[in-house]
């Protein structure tokens, strides 16, 4: 007798069972690889872009705001402002256009001391006749370092491409709701040069920092702010024309915001990626364990636990995922996360970074699902591994008592063969249903995207107030008819633990004929607040609910009982009489600092206006979603077909190995190949048309479900809404897939030889 | 005594439906012995074997390996048992298809902690020159004799047969049979054997006949015959 201890001779199954089933493995491999792979780089080069840009502001030493004046800033003024520990950078710059007459760069003269400049490319100027450019705004431009541009009749060569600190978001104007980087962007020359230069659009801008060792509060910010410009707005010399503290400087944080919206978006299509996956791991054992039950059954007679069956039986998927997940990071890290940066830096202007470990990608892409697939698995294991070894041996799985034969109405013989295979395989085809409801989730996901940004931007049009919103500085008058004063401010939810929202709230003029009762869909003659169908659905409110809002800098709060909604999905926007918003916000009766118009004010005086909001501005919100997720649309489409085929084909492979004995006996009583597929493959078909028929309206619903929580996550809202076409679209995905599957599942059929039916052991 | 089997029951089914397969079954075994358990289908034969195999369970009765109740035992001790105590030949021999022959016995030697020579045990099936081929590239009696090889290569105290001739022709049967014969003449394992063939009973040191779930005959064989002396 030997002494030593044998090694488990069922690791040596393991190989060649990932070489009989090769490509499924294969497959689940690619799919699982690309997922975590395509996540985990998002999810790092977001974190690590974010944590560059949150760096950024001491790195380059970012400002705490800027102002413009009509002339230089005076000394006394200077002095007055370091009394207040306020230090005061000169940041004059040149608004030129370039190129065309659409296009205006924006020339800064070298940064020293404050918004330092991130050099990408090439050097910054040292010699007049040099330009170094905004590396976005050179991209788009196709303006390379080398090349000439023209400024004023004067060539300019670009010595570099940069990134400059307070503009990672390319605003020519802080009222802007966005910013086209095509149409503006940054530079700097030398301070020589910016002197030579013809002097017309020269701005007469400053950066301030606070001088303390102390990390301000938001609020505390504010009211330095506040100080700020008071002082600022006492020289009535030299007027203060524009003044943006750094936490409200689009410029500066509008990228940082921006940053990691789309995260939810790209998890919640990693866990349905997930739960699809862990689905056919899951198929996948309970079918080997099927396949298997009589050796299973002999070995649990000769002695071998569960958990030793369970280990050997979940140790090819673990080692496929562990396989994946590794490559997958390793593409993550590498591939991936230089794709996803790009597209950040196809949006932002924002300075290298550098790549950071991301535990939460790791756990997020890697342990989390790892462990739903390995619990799921375990769990199908050892239900399938708690039948006694008996039932095992005798290939009898089921947990039930015998089943009788179900009655069938004298239908013709064909139709009750079919009906009698459908129903013996209802397990399979049960299982065929949850998967077509999960590739359709998955598919529904990639087709609605790109519709539901058009519906949006056409809602955004057909629902426009007016054609014109003037937000004003302060109050100014014009005599245009179309003209209706409102007045306006900017509050945010005040929910502890969540997202903070901006929400607008506008004070009405009563007879308005811009806010008319038409677009109210939710109306009650009640006092109270009316507010976008976006705030019900977002926050789950209804009327008679009290909206607590509080003031974005300051710790005040309001609140307002909501009588209705209005129809109005540009925004998180309450709407209320003009009285009641003076009266709520202290302000004087007939106060106003808005208009709307349906026609360009043009008697209104251009100091006045903080900022207009035509539909251009409101559809560039619909421009730059696209812009930033449209190449991932067709991504996910084609990825989510991919899945179904392999689903599809999965299961129903799974539904004609179960019945390849059936077959094979038909064959030997003379059924014909064409025959056989008319019957099994038809009742296949039937019950693939029923499942794709099923998954539309469960596909529908769990995708609001799923939406909502997207939307929660991000500030904003976007009506959920799914064009019939991309249920069409579903339909003939579905069936091209199963066209697909069929053809291979016939070949599939022609090949299952007559000996089987005639073999009483089947290894 | 080795085995010994006292008041065993086990019913399928319930009200009309119910069915008494073993009645009351009362047997000792010789630790060593052949036992052939013999009966026609329905008997409650196979029952039988698989409760003393711990793979089935009865509804009341006991069984007992050596001072081991079976009764008592849960799910683990009862692996442990069979693990240990063990081994079972099928008719349907349940080779995994993708190990080779010797993989598929080593199937059997990795749950003991001294299992037998694996070269001198090769030698003993006759299955030497086979140790590196598939169960599909065998023949019926290869593949038998590896499933008794996979059985045998712990050295179980008891080695439990159920119809291991079943799917086999005339030749190969007998070839079987000695084979099962002189495992138990070289290493001493008790042998269960459960047959509808009525010739096996020669080669047993015990016959035990079955009908209707009871025991019709139990009796020691005076005239043992070799298995390569069998005929039917």
């Amino acid at each position: 007798m030997r002494k030593e201890k044998i090694r488990n001779p069922l690791i040596k199954r393991i190989p060649k069972e990932l070489k009989s089933e090769l490509g499924k493995y294969a497959v689940i491999f690619l799919f699982l690889t690309i997922t975590i792979g395509f996540i985990s780089g998002f999810l790092v080069a977001d974190n690590s872009m974010t944590d560059a840009y949150e760096k950024s502001f001491e790195k380059y030493n970012i400002e705490d705001g800027n102002f413009e004046l009509t002339g230089p800033l005076s000394l006394e003024m200077k002095g007055k402002l370091a009394e207040e520990n306020i230090m005061i950078y000169r940041n004059i710059y040149l608004d030129k256009q370039v190129l065309n007459e659409n296009t205006t760069l924006r020339i800064f003269e070298n940064r020293k001391e404050v918004n330092l400049i991130c050099l990408m490319k090439g050097r910054l100027p040292e010699t007049e006749g040099k330009i170094a450019v905004d590396r976005l705004f050179a991209e788009k431009n196709k303006i390379h370092i080398g090349e000439e541009i023209e400024i004023d009749e004067r060539k300019f060569l670009v010595t570099g491409l940069a990134a400059f600190s307070d503009y990672s978001a390319l605003f020519s104007d802080n009222g802007e709701m966005m910013f086209d980087a095509k149409c503006f962007g940054v530079a700097v020359v030398t301070g020589k040069q910016l002197e030579r230069m013809n002097q017309t659009g020269l701005h007469w801008n400053y950066a301030w920092k606070y001088e303390s060792e102390k990390q301000f509060s938001l609020s505390e910010r504010y009211e330095y702010s506040e100080t700020l410009m008071k002082i600022l707005a006492m020289d009535v010399q030299n007027p203060l024309l524009k003044f943006t503290p750094e936490y409200s400087s689009q410029a500066i944080r509008f990228s940082g915001n921006d940053m990691g919206k789309d995260k939810s978006m790209i998890i919640v299509l990693l866990y349905m990626i997930i739960v699809i996956l862990t689905f056919l791991f899951a198929v996948t054992i309970s079918n080997t364990i099927e396949k298997e039950a009589s050796v299973i059954g002999t070995l649990r007679a000769s002695g071998y636990t569960r958990h030793e069956l369970a280990a050997h039986y979940i140790a090819l998927p673990v080692l496929v995922s562990a396989a994946a997940c590794g490559i997958g990071n390793i593409l993550g890290y590498s591939l991936f996360k230089k794709v996803v940066a790009d597209m950040y830096y196809n949006s932002y202007s924002l300075p290298s970074y550098e790549t950071r470990w991301n535990e939460e990608a790791f756990l997020l892409t890697t342990v989390i699902p790892c462990i739903i697939l390995l619990a799921v698995n375990l769990i199908i294991l050892y239900n399938k591994l708690s039948l006694t070894p008996l039932k095992l041996i005798r290939n009898d799985l089921s947990k039930h008592k015998t089943k009788k034969a179900v009655r069938l109405p004298e239908f013709k013989f064909p139709a009750r063969f079919r009906l009698r295979i459908i129903l013996q395989n209802k397990s399979g085809y049960l299982l065929m249903l949850a998967g077509i409801v999960f590739a359709n989730v998955l598919l529904l996901f990639g087709l609605m995207l790109e519709p539901l940004l058009d519906h949006y931007g056409r809602e955004l049009e057909e629902k426009l107030i007016a054609e014109y919103q003037y937000i004003l500085k302060q109050p100014a008058e014009t005599d245009s008819a179309s003209a209706e004063a409102f007045a306006v401010t900017t509050l945010q939810t005040d929910f502890t633990g969540k997202n903070n929202e901006k929400i607008t709230v506008y004070g009405i003029k009563d007879d308005s004929v811009y806010i008319v009762k038409e677009n109210m869909p939710l109306h009650h003659d009640k006092s109270g607040v009316y507010v976008s169908e976006g705030i019900l659905e977002k926050f789950g409110y209804s009327a008679g609910d009290t909206l607590k809002l509080k003031e974005l800098y300051t710790d005040k709060t309001y609140e307002m009982t909501i009588a209705g909604s209005y129809d109005y999905p540009a925004g998180m926007a309450v709407f209320m009489g003009r009285e009641e918003f003076c009266s709520l916000f202290g302000k004087e009766n007939g106060y106003f600092n808005g208009y709307f118009s349906n026609e360009e004010l043009t008697d209104l005086d251009g100091q006045f206006v903080l900022s207009v909001i035509t539909l251009n501005d409101v559809n560039k919100v619909v421009r730059q979603l696209n812009d930033s997720m449209g190449s991932l649309f067709p991504l996910i489409k084609w990825f989510a077909f991919g899945m179904a085929m392999l689903l599809l084909y999965l299961l129903s492979k799974l539904v004609l190995e179960k019945n390849a004995s059936s077959i094979s006996m038909v064959k030997i009583l003379g059924y014909g190949n064409r025959e056989i597929g008319k019957l099994y493959i038809r009742s296949t078909t039937v019950a693939v048309a029923f499942s794709i028929l099923v998954s539309l309206p469960v596909s529908y619903g769990t995708l609001k479900f799923l939406y909502q929580w997207i939307m929660g996550s991000i500030s904003g809202w976007m009506p959920y809404h799914i064009r019939w076409t991309v249920f069409a679209e579903m339909v003939l995905f579905g069936t091209a897939a199963y066209a697909i599957v069929t053809w291979i599942q016939f070949r599939k059929i022609k090949k299952i030889p007559m000996e089987r039916a005639l073999k009483n052991v089947e290894l | 005594m080795f085995l010994k089997i006292k008041d065993l029951k086990k019913s399928f089914g319930t009200g009309e439906n119910r069915i008494e397969v073993l009645q009351g079954i009362n047997l000792e075994i010789e630790k060593g012995k052949i036992c052939v358990l013999l009966g026609p289908s329905g008997s409650g034969k196979s029952t039988l074997l698989n409760i003393i195999g711990g793979i089935d369970y009865s509804d009341s009765g006991m069984v007992m390996i050596g001072s081991e109740p079976l009764k008592d035992m849960n799910e683990k001790t009862l692996s442990l048992y069979r693990r240990n105590h063990l081994g079972y030949v099928f008719q349907s021999y349940n080779l995994i298809p993708n190990l080779t022959v010797k993989e598929n016995i080593e199937v059997g030697a990795y749950l003991s902690g001294h299992p037998l020579d694996m070269d001198e045990l090769l030698e003993v099936l006759g299955l030497t020159k086979h140790k590196d081929k598939l169960p599909a590239q065998l023949s019926g009696g290869q593949q038998q004799r590896t499933a008794i090889g996979r059985a045998i290569v712990k050295n179980p105290d008891i080695l439990l047969c159920d119809e291991p001739t079943g799917a086999l022709d005339y030749k190969t049967s007998k070839e079987i049979l000695s084979l099962i014969e002189s495992v138990n003449q070289k290493y001493g394992n008790t042998v269960i054997i459960v047959t509808h063939n009525d010739a096996i009973r020669l080669m047993a040191d015990q016959v035990v006949k079955l009908r209707d779930g009871q025991i019709r005959k139990c009796y020691m064989n005076e005239a043992k015959v070799s298995a390569k002396e069998l005929d039917w």
